[in-house]
């Protein structure tokens, strides 16, 4: 059975600024600025909610960025990531978000594990699930965006 | 003290253990456990004076190694730190006899307010 309850684009907006400020902008120096248009990125982490809300939380970046994501989750130089754990970092950061997306949705929704993914300039796409907000930005000068897809309605038609 | 912190996420126990450093908690030892059937074993085996686990982890979920300890007759201190929180997850961890839950995302500042009243 389908449900009203829909985190919304200022849900996902709160969720990732906490995000920041607790990770990736400590100090308040390097915010996530937003942008129009949804960036190119190479590295695409997401978890899957199923149950009485059934989407995809997406976290995506250049490699760049992945890669200062990385180093400041780990308290590291970018120089020293290793692939390991850029894999790592990026499937937590969706962890959180995904989590935290949860957390507003009916008691039976249940969160997935990670999934890490190097597109390369690339993207992925969910088949019968539709893009439902975007947090889209420059962070580091970098691309990042960050996603909700929700399954559709396959009783409901679309197209 | 001895804080066994479990969590599947290898990036995740180690932001727990920086942030206890961080709000001061930085002289106790910290043991680690990768997935809850892990967590269990190493209260036994470790003796922790403080578990901080995850909620959703693999082979046993942090409830389920709750549930578990207590009814082996365990007492250590148990609390969580997860990114999913719901009421009902709230009521199983205090009906469980969770100490506390804390959410990711969290600041040091969040780990002094919650830890220190038990690690002193």
């Amino acid at each position: 059975m389908s449900t009203e309850i829909v985190p919304t684009a200022q849900d996902l907006a709160d969720i990732v600024g906490q995000v920041w400020s607790s990770y990736l902008d400590t100090e308040g120096t390097d915010p996530l600025i937003p942008i129009e248009e949804s960036p190119s990125t190479d590295i695409v982490a997401s978890v899957s909610i199923t149950g009485g809300w059934s989407g995809h939380v997406v976290v995506s970046c250049s490699d760049a960025a992945a890669k200062q994501a990385a180093a400041a989750f780990l308290m590291m130089d970018a120089t020293e990531v290793s692939a390991d754990d850029v894999t790592d970092v990026l499937g937590e950061l969706a962890n959180i978000v995904g989590g935290n997306v949860k957390s507003m949705l009916p008691a039976s929704s249940m969160v997935s594990l990670p999934q890490v993914v190097n597109v390369s300039g690339g993207s992925v796409r969910w088949p019968a699930c539709v893009q439902i907000c975007e947090l889209a930005g420059v962070w580091r000068e970098e691309p990042v965006s960050i996603a909700m897809w929700q399954k559709t309605d396959l009783a409901d038609g679309n197209g | 003290m001895k804080i066994l912190v479990a969590d599947d996420s290898r990036v995740m126990r180690q932001i727990v253990t920086r942030t206890l450093r961080q709000a001061g908690f930085g002289d106790h030892d910290v043991v680690e456990a990768a997935d809850g059937r892990q967590a269990f074993d190493a209260v036994n085996a470790e003796a922790p004076d403080l578990v901080i686990s995850d909620w959703n982890m693999p082979e046993m979920t942090g409830i389920e190694v709750l549930n578990a300890l207590r009814a082996g007759g365990s007492r250590v201190p148990f609390g969580f730190v997860t990114s999913e929180c719901t009421p009902q997850m709230q009521q199983a961890a205090q009906d469980a006899g969770a100490l506390f839950f804390i959410i990711k995302p969290f600041t040091a500042d969040r780990f002094t307010e919650v830890f220190t009243p038990i690690l002193g």
